[in-house]
């Protein structure tokens, strides 16, 4: 899938009639089922809803980290489902930026090298990798924290490095995992102007999962999802 | 490179833990090097003496027979030999100190004709020869001991009840340290004499050169054949054959030391694999995170299996260094026990040991790397993503 593909108006994200089952002993337990949906490049999407409801089963589907059971994901022209776990991880690398709730940086590694982590996996030049590195952290407005290690930044700091190492590779998609869930106030407002400052200037296209309503008040839709089925679409303002 | 770095900066992450998993394998290593390093000595020594041309001649029962002093004249006599010498072990003690060199009765116009790669200073070799009670030493052992000519060595016998009062009339220079002193064998038999004692003139064993090298074996079986009627009847074999000799009388002793070293590894790799597994589990989401982001299964595995064998040959190396400080502590303290300095054995008995840290490198982190590598994303994040 090239990006070009995206430039044309097709999709970013298109999920058609998912279906996700876990099956645990002889027993199966259905969490997705009937799941449409679909992103454009730019598109900020929240997803709410409670525990249980698959919001996070839908974000892993999505994000190429699990295979729906039944129906189809394609993810930047890429159809995950039947693409094998090598060519997914590659695929990640290239095409999707995480961000999770507790941060998840490498502790033995500064700032700086974590955020150049992802980009070892391209053929870029140490000289081109930190070019982007150094780009990404001037985004997240951490350049003078590059040789901090995790234990010498805040929880919000540390999120901020974890949004530099997610678009340091320039994702089409990032996925977000309640970003803000382990974080005070201030700090995750920050960290909701930074994200909405990648999707309004960057276009990045965003899929967050969140319990927060105010943190899915800033995404531009907003989908609540419950026992598996997507029961309401809201435009952001509409709530 | 940058997975060695991220292997590097994984080995600091818990310095305790891997300080403690690289010493117990450097340790293990060290014991492994010295017992190893042992075994490949004799090998060498052996090596070395079929280099040269020399026989050594002693009673078929063993070093506990008689061996007339009459037959180094005749051995001298035999077709092909070049020189012979009595070489008796005489096994004293120096003041306090019990047996701290190896002491030799030799014949003084002949020994340096045996071992002609020895060299002494030929107005020190004939002072040896002509006094009595004279010896020369190995000059590594007079500097270690800071003899110096005219110094008196009182000895004491142990094995015969003479006791030995020398001058050191020499010193001579040996490409490999003896760690030995030569006398006079006459001195000791007159000894032994005045005092009646049992035992005299006995040559102990008889070292010969022989002309060429071809004829070595001809030579031997000429001896042998020409004492197999008398009293006491010899064996006659090469000086490697002699080294061997002394390896082989490890005998069962050697495949113990093979398997308490196997014992050594399979503990070692239980320890390092319990290190790996402990360092694995804490660090579950951390691979999840890295698969996540975009690491494939084969990276993960080598990034674990490289993380393991990093900290095992680490300790491997320091082991090994350790094996070898003792080797060459044992060398410089009692080159009889240690005949060779570690410099003049380096081989491939090393490169098996480091093989053997970096084997229990992957057999310890195999198991632990297999599970990081197949881990699911999802369940390593614990919370999803």
């Amino acid at each position: 899938m090239s990006e070009a593909h995206l430039e044309n108006g097709e999709p970013v994200v298109v999920v058609h009639d998912v279906c996700k089952e876990f099956h645990r002993d002889a027993i199966t337990i259905p969490v997705l089922s009937g799941i449409n949906l679909e992103l454009k490049r730019g598109d900020y999407l929240a997803l709410m809803g409670p525990s249980g409801s698959g919001k996070s089963t839908l974000l892993n589907l999505v994000a190429g980290l699990d295979r729906p059971t039944s129906g189809t994901v394609t993810v930047c022209g890429q159809r995950l489902e039947s693409t094998s776990e090598s060519k997914l991880a590659r695929w990640r690398s290239r095409h999707i930026g995480f961000i999770f709730q507790l941060y998840n940086l490498i502790p033995v590694l500064t700032a700086f090298e974590n955020v150049e982590l992802p980009l070892t996996l391209t053929s870029l030049s140490r000289r081109e990798r930190r070019e982007h590195v150094e780009a990404a952290l001037q985004v997240v407005g951490l350049s003078d924290r590059s040789h901090h290690y995790p234990r010498q930044l805040s929880g919000g700091q540390e999120q901020r490095v974890s949004i530099a190492r997610a678009i340091a590779t320039d994702p089409t998609l990032i996925v977000a995992d309640e970003p803000t869930g382990d974080l005070d106030a201030k700090s995750a407002g920050e960290i909701l102007d930074l994200m909405e400052r990648l999707n309004r200037e960057f276009h990045k296209t965003i899929i967050m999962v969140t319990h927060d309503p105010d943190a899915a008040a800033r995404a531009k839709q907003i989908v609540h999802l419950q026992k598996g089925v997507l029961v309401e679409k809201t435009h952001a303002g509409q709530e | 490179m940058h997975t060695l770095f991220y292997i590097w900066r994984n080995l600091k992450r818990n310095k305790l833990r891997s300080t403690l998993t690289i010493l117990s394998v450097g340790f293990s290593l060290a014991l492994m090097t010295v017992l190893n390093g042992y075994m490949a000595m004799q090998g060498v020594w052996g090596k070395e003496a079929e280099k040269k041309h020399r026989i050594v001649v002693m009673n078929s029962q063993g070093f506990s027979g008689m061996l007339p002093i009459s037959y180094v004249d005749r051995i001298r006599g035999t077709e092909g030999i070049k020189a012979a010498t009595p070489y008796a072990w005489y096994g004293g003690n120096y003041k306090e100190e019990q047996m701290p060199f190896a002491q030799f009765g030799c014949d003084p116009k002949a020994a340096f004709d045996v071992w002609d790669e020895f060299s002494i200073a030929p107005q020190q070799l004939a002072e040896f020869q002509k006094t009595r009670n004279g010896c020369v030493v190995d000059r590594r052992l007079a500097d270690k001991r800071g003899w110096k000519i005219g110094e008196r060595i009182p000895l004491q016998g142990t094995f015969y009840r003479f006791n030995l009062d020398l001058v050191l009339c020499g010193m001579f220079d040996a490409p490999q340290s003896t760690d030995s002193l030569w006398f006079n064998w006459l001195y000791l038999d007159e000894g032994m004499r005045e005092m009646n004692t049992p035992g005299t003139g006995n040559a102990g064993t008889i070292f010969a050169r022989v002309s060429q090298a071809e004829s070595m074996a001809s030579v031997s079986q000429r001896i042998d054949e020409r004492f197999a009627s008398s009293d006491n009847p010899t064996r006659t074999q090469t000086e490697a054959a002699f080294a061997q000799m002394f390896t082989d009388m490890l005998g069962n002793v050697q495949a113990y030391i093979r398997n308490i070293g196997l014992a050594v590894v399979f503990s070692l790799s239980l320890v390092a694999a319990n290190a790996m597994a402990m360092s694995m589990r804490e660090r579950t989401t951390e691979i999840a995170v890295l698969k996540a982001i975009g690491f494939s299964r084969r990276r993960v595995l080598v990034t674990i299996l490289g993380e393991a064998c990093s900290i095992t040959l680490l300790g491997g190396l320091l082991g090994i260094f350790i094996g070898c400080v003792c080797l060459e502590l044992l060398h410089t303290l009692s080159s009889q026990i240690m005949l060779l300095s570690v410099f003049e054995m380096f081989g491939p008995w090393l490169v098996y040991l480091l093989a053997t840290a970096a084997g229990i490198g992957l057999v310890s982190g195999i198991v632990p790397a297999v599970r990081a590598a197949q881990l699911s994303v999802i369940d390593g994040l614990r919370r999803v993503v």
